[in-house]
């Protein structure tokens, strides 16, 4: 196990208007929970928001990893807002992008093509973490 | 804030992003439930970190009507954001004193959501609706 000081922290868009925000954090929970658990963890978006000083100094401590569901990107600016910095910013209309034609799901439900789509961001994820965790560069 | 600020039918809702704990995606989950199936006509969501992000339509419809904010813990991070950005809320409703102990038992992804999680779930919607008929006069 890693001390918290060596995670690369992952803080997922908190929308629930649409799928796109449920992709996000379903690809956030599976990179930290099971794919790269030693070297991830979660962050509140909205403790950003609140301006929560633990929260703040944490992310301005660690790499940070953002998974935005769309192209306002609040993850990645809140964390910029905060003075943290983003490694890797991963949006998940982009990901959709790629999936032409797929019912991925509802902002309450996903359908097994909406997990895979999550496991794929969550690969991705887990891979940039471990370069980080490595000390290696990561490609935005 | 009084129902008289607007007199328009639709109340807005905040919901907690809360990524790190249970509650959050209860949080979450239950303003889908509303949106969707409880008070589908009378609803909208807001989203929360687009108010910091800058967004200044999820602002003005925070200024001119009556929001409820859903909080999956007593940091409140949603009524804090929407009373910094948007005005004073209607209602500000908090999982954990909703739930007390029941949330205990439930997880925080979809991918593993058990009896417990839909019942928590049920009853936080529940008192979502409530809520929303409070602040439209329909209760009683």
């Amino acid at each position: 196990m890693k001390s918290d000081c060596d995670k690369v922290l992952v803080i997922p868009c908190s929308g629930v208007g649409k799928v796109h925000g449920l992709i996000s954090r379903e690809s956030a929970y599976l990179a930290t929970d099971e794919l790269a658990s030693d070297d991830t963890g979660v962050v509140c978006l909205a403790l950003l928001v609140r301006e929560d000083e633990e929260a703040m100094a944490k992310v301005r401590a660690h790499p940070c990893i953002t998974v935005d569901g769309c192209g306002k990107a609040c993850a990645q600016k809140n964390v910029e807002i905060a003075g943290g910095q983003v490694a890797k910013a991963f949006q998940v209309a982009a990901a959709l992008r790629n999936h032409q034609g797929t019912q991925p799901g509802t902002g309450s439900e996903l359908t097994d093509e909406g997990w895979a789509i999550c496991r794929e961001i969550a690969e991705a994820v887990a891979q940039a973490a471990a370069r980080l965790c490595a000390g290696e560069e990561v490609a935005q | 804030m009084t129902v008289g600020r607007s007199k328009t039918t639709k109340v807005g809702i905040i919901s907690c992003s809360g990524e790190e704990i249970a509650e959050g995606t209860i949080s979450r989950s239950a303003v889908r439930r509303v949106l969707e199936s409880l008070r589908p006509d009378e609803t909208v969501t807001l989203c929360l970190p687009l108010f910091l992000a800058g967004n200044e339509g999820e602002r003005n419809f925070a200024r001119t009507h009556p929001t409820i904010t859903i909080d999956g813990c007593d940091k409140q991070c949603a009524r804090w954001g929407t009373e910094k950005h948007g005005g004073p809320v209607a209602r500000a409703l908090v999982v954990s004193d909703i739930l007390g102990g029941k949330a205990a038992g439930c997880g925080r992804s979809a991918r593993s959501r058990r009896p417990a999680d839909k019942e928590a779930v049920r009853l936080v919607a529940e008192e979502i609706a409530s809520a929303v008929d409070a602040i439209l006069g329909r209760d009683g």
